[in-house]
């Protein structure tokens, strides 16, 4: 594989997505897949990568063209990549190396016990992809069905691009409205209140909590291009990412979309659970991990 | 079976109401003057213990703490509960997780807030142990240095989230890294100070070094990682099925108190067992805020006062106050704390500035100190002397955490 030039991905906005990878398997699903991949990449005027790293086969070879036939997949934007290797880190050098902005995968909700702590491939690729990552729990050949979107609002400077990114992708999909939703978890409250507060002192701390953090959600959400999409904001209580997947789960959202973790994730992190692993685990919904690049 | 007598379980109750109304009588005062609900409690055990009331009205004293008889067997089983208790809380409120999402800057603050202070302690101890009252041929001389570099090394969480809480401090950046350092603190402190003991108490017996620490890992890995998990699946069941707030609170101090037997059956002190728990149940997402609140309310206002207005009984203050040891303690404290975490805040990225805020939050030792110091007073491990030397800079350093800080802050 030739060497990489880092300086193209260096300062790259997160959006718009022109360059899109999706990692096929020749799984059943492969025709669905396909079918969604196609659809967002037409929404968004994206080049598709196909990418299988495995044999090269003569009946595979077939099966993806007539796919490609089928689903009218515009072979002058569209091109495969045939690999060999380790697929997790074959799939991101192949990324890296084509300035990918966004990979699709497809990915099963739950993981067994065993397999989340030894990682599946699209679970380790959300890791420590340095592209934004959309994992599609039930792609389908339907008509678009991903209308209610779910931004999670964690405090980090990465934040506002995450957001960005989901209205860009909103205003493609001519989604009208999305939510960005903060969880909110202050470790240590309860044991500093129950020492030496009055309920009245209790109360107040509580509220001035409550305040700071719906000012901050709002300041986000004012900071934003809206560009005429709604922007619905709530703040939730609880562990971060077990409550926002939770929350999204609830509320029946199609699409969660969360900022990349700050540092590539590990067996430890799984152990002492990560705010994304929670999510990982257990998938509520199609995930998007929105990778917003340094300048 | 040996019971309580009809006076006797008098003497029991009324000692344990007057703990209890004192105690909240002197919080409440120190709290209109900004003082630690802790230094109330430690004040009314002074009062009430062999320093004022003991010498004042002997009789008064001795009828209601009695040195002999089946009240000190009551009260001895009572204050094991609180300290068990009290290690149940602390650890529900470690949450390892936050110490990784801090990322570089907690982890060094951390390593290095341990490091130094421990290495300080450890060396002083260890090449001067006559400061100290012991000798360095001493069987208990290894243990010893081991100990005080361990209690420089703690730090307080409850006593660093209020002062943050008060100072506006608690959602910054700077207070995170406090609150996730000061974590990081007490489990490996609570870790090592388990081990010590272990080594100190059954010295002797069958179980080598190898097999408590073996022991003590096998069951933090155990409780943290399938322990956890069996409570994750079990709590959403206890607090929707059961009573509430009965169940989740039975069943949780149920685990705690079962942790804790487990530990001390395998010559590991129950403080382990029970800090363990803390930290598997309190590190579960399912465990409701409400819960979490009740369960602290409960310990924290019946418990703790009883276990710290009794070591004001254990001790008299003032014969055992040496300005020599007092004075090194606070030295040896300062000096290790503030320098290690400043260090490793400065290490990870913080400025200088910062970086002393750091420092001075990290520096505040309140309860934990005072519950690792009665422990290791009571094991025979530390002289009086040097308790009462570990329980006036728990409190000097709990009062000047926040003025330092604020000096330091922009």
């Amino acid at each position: 594989m030739e060497q990489f030039d880092l300086s193209k991905l260096k300062g790259r906005p997160a959006f718009p997505f022109e360059t899109i990878a999706v990692a096929i398997s020749f799984s059943p699903r492969l025709e669905a897949l396909l079918s969604e991949s196609k659809r967002i990449s037409d929404k968004l005027e994206a080049n598709l990568i196909l990418i299988h790293v495995g044999e090269k086969t003569p009946e595979k070879e077939a099966r993806l063209d007539k796919l490609i036939s089928k689903l009218r997949i515009d072979e002058n934007k569209c091109r495969i990549n045939w690999m060999d290797g380790d697929p997790v880190d074959t799939i991101l050098k192949l990324c890296k190396l084509n300035v990918v902005d966004l990979l699709i995968l497809g990915a099963l909700s739950k993981e067994k016990l065993l397999k989340f702590y030894l990682g599946s491939i699209a679970r380790k690729i959300s890791r420590r992809a340095k592209c934004s990552v959309l994992l599609l729990t039930n792609p389908t050949e339907e008509a678009n069905r991903i209308k209610r979107f779910m931004v999670c609002a964690e405090e980090n400077p990465k934040t506002i691009h995450t957001v960005n990114t989901a209205l860009y992708l909103a205003k493609k999909f001519n989604v009208g409205e999305i939510s960005i939703v903060k969880e909110v978890h202050v470790p240590g409250l309860a044991m500093t209140m129950a020492e030496d507060s009055t309920a009245p002192e209790a109360n107040r701390m509580r509220k001035n909590f409550a305040e700071a953090d719906e000012q901050e959600l709002h300041s986000v959400a004012e900071k934003c291009d809206k560009d005429g999409i709604t922007i619905i904001e709530k703040v939730i209580k609880g562990k971060p990412g077990y409550t926002v997947s939770k929350y999204a789960r609830d509320k029946k959202a199609d699409l969660l979309i969360l900022n990349s973790p700050d540092t590539q994730l590990g067996l430890f992190d799984r152990i002492f659970t990560h705010d994304m692993e929670y999510i990982l685990a257990d998938l509520p919904c199609n995930l998007l991990i929105v990778h917003s690049r340094p300048h | 079976m040996t019971r309580l007598t009809h006076h006797e379980l008098i003497v029991f109750l009324l000692a344990i109401s007057t703990m209890l109304i004192f105690s909240r009588v002197a919080g409440e005062l120190g709290k209109k003057l900004r003082l630690p609900v802790v230094m109330g409690e430690l004040l009314v055990g002074i009062i009430l213990g062999p320093t004022i009331l003991g010498q004042l009205f002997p009789d008064l004293f001795t009828y209601l703490f009695p040195r002999t008889g089946n009240v000190t067997f009551a009260f001895d089983g009572l204050f094991s509960l609180s300290v068990v208790m009290l290690l149940f809380v602390a650890g529900m409120e470690v949450q390892l997780p936050l110490v990784l999402k801090q990322g570089k800057v907690a982890i060094y603050t951390s390593i290095s807030s341990m490091v130094i202070p421990f290495f300080t302690g450890f060396a002083v101890a260890w090449y001067f142990p006559s400061l100290f009252g012991q000798t360095p041929d001493s069987p208990s001389h290894l243990i010893f240095a081991l100990f005080l570099g361990t209690a420089l090394s703690i730090s307080a969480l409850p006593v660093i989230a209020r002062i943050l809480m008060d100072m506006n401090l608690f959602k910054t950046n700077i207070g995170m890294i406090i609150i996730a350092s000061a974590m990081v603190n007490d489990l490996f402190g609570w870790l090592l100070f388990s081990f010590i003991l272990s080594l100190s108490i059954h010295h002797g017996e069958t179980m080598g070094l190898g097999y408590t620490i073996l022991y003590i890992l096998g069951f933090g890995i155990f409780m943290l990682t399938v322990g956890k998990r069996i409570i994750d699946k079990a709590l959403p069941w206890v607090q929707t099925k059961l009573s509430w707030p009965g169940g989740v609170l039975s069943i949780s101090l149920g685990v705690c108190l079962a942790c804790a037997a487990f530990t001390e059956s395998i010559n590991i002190h129950a403080i382990l067992g029970a800090f363990i728990a803390g930290i598997a149940i309190g590190d579960s997402v399912q465990l409701h805020e409400k819960a979490r609140e009740i369960i602290h309310q409960f310990v924290t206002n019946f418990f703790a006062p009883l276990f710290f207005v009794s070591i004001g009984l254990k001790v008299n203050f003032i014969q055992n106050f040496d300005i020599l040891i007092v004075s090194i303690v606070m030295i040896l404290a300062f000096i290790g704390k503030v320098t290690g975490a400043s260090l490793g805040a400065y290490w990870g990225g913080l400025k200088k500035r910062e970086a002393l805020v750091v420092g001075f939050g990290m520096n505040a030792r309140g309860a934990m100190e005072i519950i690792l110091g009665t422990l290791a007073l009571n094991a025979g491990l530390i002289s009086a002397p040097v308790f009462v030397a570990l329980i006036i800079m728990a409190l000097v350093t709990s009062l000047s955490s926040a003025p330092l800080m604020r000096k330091f802050l922009d």
